[in-house]
């Protein structure tokens, strides 16, 4: 069962592994023996950093890679990123995009330019690195892919001052859908990972906010990123073949809730 | 441990329910690859008898028992048996379902036998089996229930009730058993799209799925390592949940595969 599962020869690149859930998708498509090249969502110092260390976790498992940090709601810098992969690893057939910019405000107080970078993040970012790495997947010589989007259950039900994040990440749930129907008969897969609550991810907000969404989940904890990232192996490899337009949901029970 | 470890199931003791052939048959064979001791149960023994010959080819341990799951004594001494021999239960497969007789008929046709029938084939059976097994998986500190639905448990089908609505029953059931037992128990869904199990006839009338997005009718063996993935550690916060197996057939849906609106595009500015 290991070896249907094993990503060896699979050259992947994760947008947004300076996110814990990112990160963590990272660590594992590589135990899993990918190739996996990193990257961050905004070109901050802090966000550089951490994916510098999780491209020396990569390495640490013997397996090739680089970080690299970008702007992911900017074309030329996702195009660039998507170039270097090919080249350096020698192609891409798995792309997983977890971009993440967390977002609340009531609507009455959200400039419309706050909208629009929200949606850019989380939605347009996605869609720049689908649309660079699916063209190089799309080529005659290549084996296809697999096009991973990891969105959130603010995607599937709502938030109070979360309507600029929830239409994103909706979006990115549809995004999935459409692109997984353009693709079906050209070897490309598209699915999402629907995550809930995560420990570290912002949206989660403080202590307290985090304590009183404890008390309603069904497993009376957050998840732990590695708990997502056990799904992006089995969407990355072979052994899903047949599975395409999906969302995985990894919510702990959440979504079952009335 | 690597992540791939994490999808061992050694010493892990597995109930596969419709386990003679077809999905069942392949999901047997897949947990046992994946180092599990199976149970394995359906209504007629002869077809059991060959599954278990072919895992104790993968070198486990293999019981089979026939069983009824629409019948509750039938189920409890299934559950017995399985008991007796390993001592424990780990993961349930609640496989057993499919057609019954009269689940094409118009409304007004539908006899209160068959609607009996197929709800219970298709949605009391796993009632039945979770109710005893459970007990038991938390006498072990928990479980996995993996529950079979169908792309008809989330659409409907003209001319189609008792199935869709059977089906669509275990997924609120499967939901109701995530809340109920989390964390220890948890209990998630596959949904298999067009899996003509060789079946020639089917294979034909799907057209070998040409209408699928994907161009092709699935295959036993991607069903497999779908239940050992919902069995192991790597999924240990999916909860409540499906993975709809279809190639791609539910992501669209509202109109015939292949059907692309031409739409005229904006002028550019």
């Amino acid at each position: 069962m290991r070896d249907q599962f094993s990503l060896d020869g699979k050259r992947a690149l994760v947008i947004g592994a300076s996110n814990p859930i990112g990160r963590a998708i990272a660590v594992a498509l590589a135990e899993a023996g990918a190739d996996v090249a990193v990257a961050t969502t905004t070109p901050s110092k802090d966000e550089e950093t951490i994916a510098n260390s999780c491209a020396n976790e990569i390495w640490a498992l013997d397996r090739k890679g680089f970080a690299q940090a970008i702007d992911a709601a900017d074309e030329v810098d996702v195009s660039a990123l998507v170039e270097r992969t090919v080249d350096e690893l020698g192609g891409i057939e798995v792309l997983v995009n977890a971009h993440d910019l967390p977002f609340a405000k009531p609507v009455p107080e959200t400039e419309f330019a706050e909208w629009r970078r929200v949606i850019d993040a989380n939605l347009g970012g996605p869609f720049l690195a689908a649309r660079s790495a699916g063209r190089r997947m799309l080529a005659h010589d290549h084996p296809g892919g697999s096009i991973i989007n990891v969105a959130s259950v603010l995607g599937e039900r709502g938030l109070a001052n979360g309507a600029a994040y929830c239409s994103a990440q909706a979006g990115v749930l549809n995004l999935t859908r459409a692109l997984a129907l353009e693709w079906a008969r050209d070897g490309i897969r598209v699915n999402a990972i629907g995550a809930g609550w995560t420990e570290g991810m912002a949206m989660a907000g403080d202590d307290e906010s985090r304590a009183k969404l404890e008390r309603y989940l069904p497993y009376r904890r957050l998840a732990r990123p590695d708990e997502i990232a056990g799904i992006a192996v089995y969407l990355a490899s072979d052994v899903s073949a047949y599975l395409t337009g999906q969302v995985v949901w990894v919510e702990g029970g959440a979504l079952s809730h009335v | 441990m690597s992540v791939l470890d994490k999808l061992n199931l050694s010493g892990k003791v597995a109930i596969v329910t419709g386990a003679g052939r077809g999905l069942g048959r392949a999901m047997a064979l897949a947990l046992a690859d994946a180092g599990a001791d199976l149970v394995l149960t359906a209504r007629t023994h002869s077809q059991l008898e060959e599954t278990a010959d072919l895992v104790r080819v993968k070198g486990r341990p293999a019981l089979w028992v026939s069983c009824d799951v629409t019948d509750s004594s039938s189920v409890g001494a299934m559950i017995d048996s399985a008991i007796s021999e390993y001592g424990r239960i780990d993961i349930l497969v609640n496989n057993a379902g499919g057609a019954t007789p009269g689940m094409d008929h118009t409304l007004t046709d539908i006899t209160d036998d068959e609607w009996r029938v197929g709800v219970g084939t298709n949605l009391t059976g796993a009632m039945h089996c979770s109710r005893v097994a459970i007990p038991h998986m938390l006498e072990e500190g928990g479980g996995k229930i993996i529950n079979v639905t169908s792309g008809f448990g989330f659409r409907a089908a003209r001319d189609n009730f008792i199935y869709t609505t059977a089906k669509a029953g275990l997924v609120n059931f499967t939901r109701a058993l995530a809340m109920t037992y989390a964390p220890e128990i948890q209990a998630n869904l596959i949904a298999p799209g067009l899996f003509p199990h060789d079946n020639q006839a089917m294979i034909e009338w799907w057209r070998e799925g040409k209408y699928t997005p994907m161009g092709r009718l699935g295959k036993d063996e991607e069903l497999g390592p779908l239940v050992v993935l919902l069995a192991s550690g790597l999924t240990s916060y999916m909860n409540g949940q499906a993975i709809v197996l279809d190639g791609g057939g539910l992501a669209g849906g509202h109109a015939p595969t292949g059907f692309a609106p031409v739409v005229p595009l904006p002028e550019a500015s």
